[in-house]
C-alpha cells in the first residue's frame, strides 16, 4: 500500500513530524513501512522560465532559438516544440540536470546554434505521456522558481507492507486513523456530495446472489465529459505509481485508495435495458472479455455483473470490454459494492487476474462504507468531469445488512494474557482511540461495539491484540514463564545424526545440504531402470522448473552436482556427505514415505586441499577409502560388523547399481536385506556431469541402519601373557581374494589364534604372472600361560598347511 | 674377597671410560655383567666365603654390581644419544601437521545452536514430515482454504491435500493433538516455498517453538525470545517486538534485532531502518486451541518460528543465500 505524506495529512494533521518518526509510528502499529522515498527528486533542479525571444532557427524550419529568462539570468535554448512562443511559461532543464530515464542534459550545439539546455514536455518530465509540445505552465507562474514548488510536488511516498488482517488500511483514511490514535487526533473525512435520498427510476439493480453480494450501490451521472484529470489528481496517482488515464477512471482509482472501496464505472449507454443484475453466468455465457482485452473462460460460480442481456463485468475483479468508459461516453453508472471475499479470491486466482479491486475485496471491504465512497466519487465527477448532473438519486440494495458487532471484553483475561495490569479505564482509552466504542460494565467487563470498517475484529482475542498494539509491544514487560520443572525427552534420532555428522567432520568430511527436489531426468541419467521404485518419484504439481520437479529418491544427483561445482572452482579434493531424506510415493493423496539416507562422495586427493603438502602426499582416493568411510560409520554407531553372512557384512551385489563401475561395488547387508552400497561411479554417468576425475560413493539407508541393534560397551580383562606374532607371505592365484584367506584363518578353531591381519598385497616384481602375494600377520596368545616357541610353531604349521591346501599357494619368505 | 671386588670395580670403571662405540659396549657388558661374566663368577665364589661373612660380601658385591650397571647405562645413553647437528634439528617455523578436518554445514550449526539454547530452557525437540497434509499446514493453524493469508505461503502442492510444508508450524498442531499441557517443544526442519530469486531459495530451514501452560503471557514470550536472541547473538543486543499478523497467533509479533552490520545506524542490509527482522511469534490463537481441544480459558501459550538461513547470514555475514545449497567447499570450509 502506497500513499504520500501530504495525502495522509489531508485526513489527520500530524504537523511537522519528521518522515522517520512517522514511519516508526506506523511500523510499531503493525503497518510495517517498507520504504520512505522522496518524490520527483530528479525534477528538483528544474526551474521555471519565461520565453522572452523566440526566433526561427537559421538552418532548420521546425526549430526555434529562444531566450528564456530564469530569474535574473537569461539562457539561449533551441526548442523544437510547435507551441513555443513569446511569453510562454516553461520548465527548463539546464546543463547538469538528469531527467527521468537517465536523460542527461548538457550544453550543445543544434544545427550550429548553441543551446544551454532544454525546454521540457510532460513526457520528458515523466509526469504524463503528452509529448505534442512543451509543458505550458500557468501564466501567473513566476520565473526562476523551482518547478516542483510551483507544481506542489514536494512530497514523500510511503509504502507499507500490509498484513492480510488489515483491510481497513488498504485506504489512506484507514492509515490516517492509525496515525491519529498515536497523536490523539480523530481523522477528518473528506466532504462528500449529496447522499442518496431516493431511489432512481432511471435504472434498476437486482441481486440474484445475495450471499455473494451483500450490498450493491450505484448512481448515474449524466453529461459527463471525459478528459484528463486536473494536475493535483494526476500528481497523487503518479506519486503512488498509478498511471493517470482519464478523469472518470482516475477518480474511481483515487477514491478506492482513499476509502479502500473499489468502484467501477460503466458506460451507461452500453447497458441493455438500463439494468444491473448480479448473478452467476448461464450455460451459454462461457467466455468473457475484460477491458484489458483478455478473454476468460467463466466458471459456473463466477459472480458476474450483468445488464438485462449479458455479463458486463467480472464482479470485484475487472470490468468488461463491452461496457468500458470511452472518450465519447457521457453517461456513467458508478458501482460501489461489497462482494464475498472467498468468491472474489477464487475468481481472481482462477482467471489469473489479481487487481487492486480484487486485492481489497478478497480481504473484505466495509459493507457500510460503499455509500460514502460512492458519494465522494460522484461529488468529484461532478466537479472535475464537466457538469455531471447527478440528482440525489441512486439505488442501494443491501441484503447482507447486519447489526454492529458487540464483543464483551474481560479486563483480567486481557491483563493475564499480555502480562499487564491495566485498569478498565485505561483499556477504554486505548480502544476508543481507534473508534471502538466502549462502556464499562463492571471492573472486569467492558462492552465494546466494533466499527464496521474493522471487519477483522470478531472476537475478544482480536480486541486483546488491539490493546497490546495500542499500548505498545515495547512497553509490555519482559518476564519468564513459571512452569514446573521437567526433564525434556530429547529426540534420540536427531542427536545420533548430529553425532555421526560430527564424527565424519573430524576425519575430513564436510556436510552438504542439497534441495529435496531434483530434475525429472536425473534418475534416468544414473541408468536406473523404470521398474525401480527410484524411477517413480513424488511429483510437485507446479514446480519452479523441470530441474526442481520431483522429490529426490536418491542423494546421488545432488552430490554429483556438488562434485562438478567443486572441480570447476579448483577444489577437486572432494569429501562431502549428506544426511537427508528421500521420498517414495504411497497411496493417492497420501503423504509419501520419507526415509533418511546417509550418503557420501569422494574424489581427488585423499587428504583434501587444505592440509600442508609438506606432510600429506598428493594421493588419490580409491575404493578402500569409501569402504573405510562406511566401516568408520558402523564403528562410530557401534554396529556389529562381521565377515559372516548372518551379521552386518559386505557382499558383491548381483547385479550392482547401474551407476557403479562393474566389479567395483559392494552391498552392505544384514541377513538378506541390503542396507546400503558403495562403489566407484561409472564413467558414463560422470560424463553427464562433465566430471573426468574418479568418484566414489556410498549410500546408507540410515533409518534402517539405526534400527540394527548396536553393541553395548563391555569390558574384557586385559591379557596377562604375551602374544607371539608370525608373518606369512602367500603367493596365490590372482583369482583368490584376500577376504577368503582372511576368513579361512578367522574361522580356524585353534584357540591360540587371537587375531589375523593382512599387511601387504602386491603383484609383479618377482611374483609370477597370474599370481599375487598376500602377507598375513597372525597373533597367537594363550589366556593361561606364556607360549613357548614349540606351542606357536605347532599352531602356525597347521595354519600354513591349511592355507596351502586350500588355496594352493606357495609360501614366500616373509 | 673384598679386594677382588674392589679390583673388579676399579677395572670396570677404567674400561667403562674407554667405551667409544656399540661394539666396545657389548664387549663390556658380556665381560662384566653377562651370564658368564665377572660378577657372576664372583657371586659363585661366594660359597667359598665363611658363612658369617656371606651376607656382608653378598651385599657389597650387589652394591658394586649396581654401581657398575648404572655407570654403564649412563655411559651408553650418552653414546646412543643422536647427534644434534644443525641439520637434524626441527625447523620450528614450519607448520604443524594438522590432520584433515571437515565442517558441518553452517545451517546445521545454527540449527544445533538454536536447539541447544532452547533445550537448556527445558524445551524438547520434535521433528515432523516434510510432506504435510494441507490440514496441518493450514487449516489446523486457522488458515482455511481461500484465506488471503495463504498468499503469504507460495505452496508446492503434491496433491489436493498434501503439500511440502511451508513452515514448521504444523508441528504445533501435531504436538498439541498428541499431548496435554504443559508443552515446551521446538521443531526444526526443512520448509519449502514456491519462490526463487536473489533473496529466496525454494527450500530453507526453520525452527518452530511452542510453549503452552496455565497463565502464560505475552510478557513471557518476550522474555524467552530475548534470552534466545541474546545467546545467539550477543548480550545487550537491542531487540524490538512489533505488531504483525499470523493466522495462528494473536497477538502476533515480529522480532527485530539491531542491525548487526551497521549497529543500528542504517545501512543497505537493514534498508536504512537500523533493524533486522529475525523471527515471527505470538500468543497461540484460541481458534488453534479449539482445533486440538484445549480450553483457551484454561490454557494460554506462545509460538514462534525462526529462519535458520537468516540467522546464519546475520551471524556469519553471509551475503548470498544461494551459497547455502551449492555446497562449494570454499564456502563450507570457512565454518570448520
Amino acid at each position: 500500500m502506497k500513499f504520500t505524506r501530504n495525502w495522509l495529512k489531508q485526513y489527520v494533521d500530524f504537523g511537522e513530524m519528521p518522515d522517520s518518526e512517522l514511519a516508526e509510528h506506523l511500523t510499531m502499529l503493525g503497518l510495517e513501512v517498507d520504504s520512505v522515498t522522496p518524490l520527483f527528486e530528479d525534477l528538483a533542479v528544474l526551474k521555471t522560465g519565461t520565453v522572452v525571444i523566440c526566433d526561427k532557427h537559421p538552418d532548420a524550419d521546425k526549430l526555434h532559438v529562444c531566450s528564456v529568462r530564469i530569474g535574473e539570468d537569461t539562457y539561449q535554448i533551441v526548442c523544437g516544440a510547435p507551441n513555443v512562443r513569446i511569453g510562454l511559461k516553461v520548465v527548463a532543464a539546464l546543463p547538469g540536470a538528469v531527467l527521468p530515464g537517465n536523460f542527461k542534459i548538457g550544453k550543445s550545439k543544434i544545427r550550429g546554434v548553441a543551446s544551454a539546455g532544454m525546454l521540457c514536455s510532460e513526457r520528458e518530465l515523466g509526469i504524463s505521456n503528452t509529448h505534442d509540445g512543451i509543458m505550458e505552465l500557468p501564466e501567473e507562474t513566476v520565473d526562476g522558481a523551482r518547478f516542483v514548488d510551483v507544481m506542489e510536488m514536494n512530497d514523500t511516498c510511503i509504502e507499507v507492507d500490509l498484513t492480510p488482517n488489515r483491510p481497513d488500511c488498504t485506504a489512506v483514511i484507514g492509515v490516517a486513523r492509525e496515525v491519529g490514535s498515536v497523536i490523539g487526533k480523530k481523522v477528518v473525512l473528506p466532504v462528500s456530495g449529496a447522499a442518496i435520498t431516493s431511489e432512481t427510476k432511471q435504472f434498476d439493480v437486482v441481486i440474484k446472489e445475495p450471499a455473494l453480494c451483500p450490498r450493491y450501490t450505484a448512481r448515474l451521472i449524466e453529461n459527463v465529459k471525459i478528459g484528463p484529470s486536473p494536475w493535483w489528481l494526476r500528481r497523487l496517482l503518479l506519486s503512488v505509481d498509478l498511471r493517470p488515464i482519464n478523469n472518470i477512471v482516475d477518480i474511481t482509482n483515487f477514491v478506492m485508495l482513499e476509502y479502500g472501496q473499489p468502484l467501477h464505472a460503466f458506460d451507461f449507454d452500453s447497458l441493455a435495458d438500463n439494468k444491473i443484475i448480479v448473478r452467476t453466468p448461464t450455460s451459454e455465457e462461457k467466455k468473457f472479455t475484460t477491458l484489458d482485452g483478455s478473454e476468460h473462460i467463466l466458471e459456473d460460480d463466477t459472480l458476474m455483473i450483468c445488464d438485462a442481456e449479458k455479463p458486463v463485468a467480472i464482479a470485484g475483479v475487472m470490468g468488461g470490454k463491452n461496457s468500458e468508459i470511452t472518450e465519447n461516453c457521457t453517461r456513467v453508472l458508478l458501482e460501489s459494492a461489497c462482494f464475498n471475499p472467498v468468491s472474489i479470491r477464487k475468481t481472481a486466482r482462477k482467471q489469473k487476474l489479481p487487481t487492486d479491486a480484487s486485492y481489497r475485496f478478497e480481504r473484505g471491504v466495509d459493507p457500510k462504507g460503499t455509500v460514502n465512497a460512492l458519494n465522494r466519487a460522484v461529488e468529484l465527477i461532478c466537479e472535475l468531469a464537466g457538469g455531471g448532473t447527478a440528482a440525489d438519486e441512486g439505488i442501494d440494495r443491501f441484503p447482507g445488512q447486519q447489526a454492529p458487532l458487540a464483543i464483551p471484553l474481560s479486563v483480567s483475561h486481557s491483563n493475564t494474557l499480555l502480562g499487564l495490569k491495566l485498569t478498565a479505564e485505561e483499556i477504554v482509552k486505548l480502544l476508543e482511540s481507534i473508534e471502538i466504542s466502549c462502556t464499562i460494565e463492571n471492573d472486569d467487563q467492558i462492552n465494546t461495539i466494533i466499527p464496521s470498517f474493522r471487519i477483522d475484529l470478531e472476537r475478544e482475542a482480536d480486541l486483546i491484540e488491539e490493546i497490546a498494539r495500542l499500548y505498545g509491544y515495547d512497553n509490555i514487560p519482559i518476564t519468564l514463564p513459571s512452569i514446573s520443572m521437567s526433564f525434556p525427552e530429547q529426540d534420540k534420532n536427531r542427536l545420533q545424526r548430529l553425532f555421526i555428522s560430527k564424527e565424519l567432520t573430524t576425519i575430513g568430511w564436510s556436510e552438504a545440504i542439497n534441495y529435496s527436489f531434483i530434475g525429472t531426468s536425473k534418475v534416468t541419467q544414473l541408468g536406473i531402470r523404470e521398474s525401480d521404485p527410484r524411477s517413480n518419484p513424488v511429483r510437485l504439481l507446479s514446480p519452479l522448473s523441470e530441474e526442481l520437479a520431483v522429490l529426490r529418491t536418491t542423494l546421488l544427483p545432488g552430490l554429483l552436482d556438488n562434485v562438478r561445482r567443486n572441480i570447476n572452482f579448483q577444489r577437486p579434493a572432494i569429501k562431502l556427505f549428506e544426511l537427508g531424506k528421500v521420498f517414495f510415493p504411497k497411496g493417492e493423496d497420501e503423504q509419501p514415505d520419507e526415509n533418511m539416507h546417509l550418503a557420501g562422495i569422494l574424489s581427488g586427493n585423499r587428504y583434501g586441499d587444505l592440509v600442508s603438502p609438506l606432510y600429506y602426499k598428493a594421493e588419490n582416493v580409491d575404493f578402500y577409502d569409501i569402504r573405510g568411510a562406511v566401516e568408520f560409520v558402523l564403528q562410530a554407531l557401534r554396529l556389529p560388523f562381521s565377515s559372516e553372512e548372518n551379521g552386518l557384512h559386505f557382499q558383491a551385489p548381483e547385479p550392482g547399481e547401474p551407476f557403479f563401475q562393474e566389479g567395483q561395488t559392494l552391498e552392505l547387508c544384514l541377513d538378506k536385506k541390503c542396507l546400503g552400497f558403495i562403489g566407484k561411479i561409472d564413467a558414463e554417468v560422470l560424463r553427464n556431469y562433465s566430471i573426468k576425475n574418479e568418484v566414489f560413493y556410498f549410500d546408507l539407508d540410515y533409518d534402517t541402519l539405526c534400527r540394527v541393534e548396536n553393541t553395548d560397551k563391555q569390558f574384557s580383562s586385559l591379557p596377562v601373557y604375551p602374544a607371539v606374532r608370525r608373518d606369512i607371505s602367500l603367493v596365490v592365484s590372482v583369482d583368490i581374494s584376500a577376504g577368503e584367506i582372511l576368513k579361512a584363518v578367522q574361522s580356524n578353531t585353534d584357540k591360540l589364534i587371537e587375531d589375523v591381519e593382512i599387511f601387504d598385497v602386491f603383484t609383479g616384481n618377482r611374483i609370477p604372472q597370474g599370481f599375487k602375494s598376500i602377507s598375513l600377520r597372525i597373533t597367537y596368545r594363550s589366556a593361561t600361560k606364556t607360549l613357548t616357541e614349540k606351542n606357536v610353531e605347532k599352531a602356525h604349521a597347521k595354519v600354513l598347511k591349511m592355507l596351502t591346501d586350500r588355496f594352493g599357494g606357495s609360501l614366500r619368505d616373509a | 674377597m673384598e679386594n677382588d671386588l674392589k679390583k673388579l670395580k676399579e677395572e670396570a670403571q677404567e674400561l667403562l671410560g674407554k667405551i667409544t662405540d656399540k661394539v666396545d659396549a657389548e664387549e663390556f657388558r658380556v665381560r662384566f655383567l653377562g651370564r658368564k661374566g665377572r660378577f657372576t663368577q664372583v657371586m659363585r665364589s661366594l660359597g667359598e666365603v665363611a658363612t658369617e661373612d656371606r651376607p656382608r660380601f653378598g651385599q657389597l658385591a650387589n652394591q658394586i654390581k649396581k654401581e657398575i650397571e648404572e655407570g654403564f647405562e649412563k655411559h651408553i645413553a650418552k653414546l646412543l644419544q643422536p647427534s644434534t647437528s644443525q641439520a637434524d634439528r626441527p625447523d620450528l617455523s614450519l607448520p604443524g601437521r594438522i590432520p584433515p578436518r571437515g565442517a558441518l554445514h553452517p545451517v546445521t550449526q545454527i540449527m544445533n545452536e538454536t536447539c541447544e539454547i532452547f533445550e537448556s530452557l527445558g524445551f524438547s525437540v520434535a521433528e515432523g514430515p516434510d510432506v504435510e497434509q494441507d490440514y496441518y499446514n493450514f487449516e489446523a493453524l486457522n488458515i482455511p482454504p481461500h484465506h488471503p493469508a495463504r498468499d503469504m505461503h507460495d505452496t508446492f502442492y503434491i496433491s489436493d491435500s498434501t503439500l511440502l510444508r511451508t513452515h514448521t508450524s504444523p508441528m504445533q498442531a501435531r504436538v498439541m493433538e498428541a499431548s496435554e499441557p504443559p508443552i515446551r517443544i521446538i521443531a526444526p526442519g526443512k520448509v519449502y516455498r514456491n519462490d526463487s530469486d536473489i533473496t529466496h531459495t525454494p527450500m530453507f530451514h526453520q525452527v518452530e517453538g511452542l510453549l503452552v501452560d496455565k497463565g502464560i503471557s505475552f510478557a513471557d514470550l518476550k522474555g524467552v525470545l530475548t534470552i534466545f536472541t541474546q545467546k545467539m547473538f550477543k548480550k545487550d543486543l537491542p531487540l524490538r517486538f512489533r505488531p504483525s499478523f499470523f493466522p495462528f497467533t494473536e497477538p502476533s509479533a515480529e522480532v527485530d534485532i539491531a542491525c548487526v552490520m551497521c549497529g543500528g545506524a542504517g545501512c543497505r542490509v537493514c534498508k536504512k531502518t537500523g533493524w533486522l527482522e529475525i523471527l515471527g511469534a505470538g500468543m497461540v490463537d484460541p481458534a488453534v486451541f479449539a482445533k486440538v481441544g484445549y480450553d483457551p480459558k484454561e490454557y494460554s501459550g506462545f509460538a514462534f518460528g525462526l529462519g535458520i538461513e537468516r540467522i546464519a547470514m546475520l551471524k556469519y555475514g553471509i551475503d548470498d543465500i544461494r551459497l547455502y545449497y551449492e555446497n562449494d567447499q570454499r564456502f563450507l570450509s570457512q565454518f570448520i
